[in-house]
């Protein structure tokens, strides 16, 4: 499999700018997330603080991002990450599309994730509860699993799981309309809590209905730190990392909203910069102590 | 060293003084990347640790035994008994400190 040096996953000011300082060092790098680039980007209204480009629109500023990205020939690869293994000397990444991939280093700038985990979501993921159908899928089989379903985009695991487990109730938590096939039960309702209990994950609504699965599937366009990153030191929805954007494990570094107030893009943008170049001196020091 | 359990015979785990069962299949992705870092451990370990593979899907039985739904589930047995379980891939600083803080 081919290593890249830095692996960055997210495409807001953040990762866009780790990317572009980590090109200039002539790294190989692989930037995940999607070629709309940012949501939080597209939809801002006016920007007034953003160096050099005064009284911005959301989209024009992401349009000015997109150029600078084609002026260095970078290219987005669009597979939502779920897990990201510390394997010792390198990271492993996990796609929902099945890939995996391998890197020298993980600079994560995700965003925060907006929207709190259900009751009980992460105290129950891996027991229960999973964050990639194509990943877990073949422990369902023939049995009876639910989807709670953040994202539009996200609907097709649902018919992948159909495929597979004995039954799927698809929960929709987006506005758009769902899009499902015939043998996806929708059901309309909100959960709110999870919990296992005799080897059955119940699922709760606002109502205080409650539904029994043999395992539930959430799927969000973010996860939560640090179950996108097993081992990783977090504090509420926010990485802990130095200044020098370094997490507590070594050649994992954060940069942008996930790492705290205050959520500008311009301090994103530094930020970015920053991880770029801790990540380039910490695969350079590596180099030389191979060599020695 | 992590030898692998075949045929439900759960023997050998068992009378051993500690030993860290990791429950696993091929097609399981944290899975695939665990068992690598529990190599290194088990090296790290040897003499004081047994380690032992548990394919789920030859194992049917021993895995629904100690009721495992999600994988990798890592169980750690003293003298047969399960003391604790880990379910995920884990790093290896974790790894350790975990196994060790069961000794």
């Amino acid at each position: 499999m081919d290593r890249f040096d830095i692996a960055i996953i997210g495409t807001g000011p953040a990762g866009l700018e780790a990317a572009i300082t980590a090109s200039i060092r002539n790294k190989k790098i692989l930037l995940l997330g999607s070629k709309n680039l940012s949501d939080k980007v597209e939809k801002g209204h006016l920007i007034r603080n953003y160096l050099g480009l005064p009284d911005i629109s959301g989209t024009d500023l992401s349009k000015r991002f997109n150029e600078h990205l084609d002026s260095f020939g970078i290219d987005i690869t669009e597979d939502r990450i779920t897990a990201v293994y510390s394997m010792g000397d390198y990271f492993s990444l996990q796609g929902s599309s099945g890939s995996f991939y391998e890197s020298e280093t993980v600079i994560i700038a995700t965003g925060v994730m907006t929207g709190k985990v259900l009751d009980g979501e992460s105290e129950y993921l891996g027991n229960g509860v999973s964050y990639c159908a194509t990943c877990d899928a073949p422990l369902y089989r023939k049995k009876a699993v639910a989807v709670i379903c953040y994202s539009k985009h996200e609907e097709s695991e649902a018919d992948f799981l159909s495929e597979i487990a004995g039954s799927v109730d698809f929960f929709p938590m987006f506005k758009e309309d769902s899009n499902v096939n015939d043998s996806v039960k929708v059901v309309s309702k909100h959960p709110v809590s999870i919990k296992r209990d005799n080897f059955k994950t119940i699922v709760t609504t606002s109502e205080g209905n409650t539904y029994s699965y043999d395992g539930v599937f959430v799927l969000r366009d973010s996860i939560a730190p640090s179950n996108l990153v097993p081992g990783l030191l977090t504090e509420g929805a926010h990485i802990v990392c130095d200044r020098n954007m370094k997490t507590n494990i070594d050649g994992c570094f954060a940069c942008g909203d996930i790492t705290g107030l205050p959520y500008q893009y311009i301090k994103s943008a530094g930020e970015g910069n920053i991880a770029a170049l801790s990540a380039c001196a910490y695969i350079d020091s590596k180099k030389r102590n191979s060599k020695q | 060293m992590v030898n692998v359990v075949k045929n439900d015979d759960f023997s050998a785990a068992k009378k051993a003084a500690v030993a860290v069962v990791d429950f696993s299949a091929t097609w399981c992705g944290p899975c695939r990347m665990t068992a690598p870092v529990l190599e290194k451990v088990s090296e790290k370990m040897a003499g004081r640790v047994e380690f032992y593979n548990v394919d789920v899907d030859d194992n049917g039985e021993l895995a629904n035994q100690f009721h495992i739904t999600n994988i990798p589930c890592l169980v750690l047995l003293k003298n047969g008994v399960e003391v604790s379980r880990s379910v995920g891939f884990q790093p290896e600083p974790n790894l350790t400190s975990w196994i060790e803080s069961n000794l």
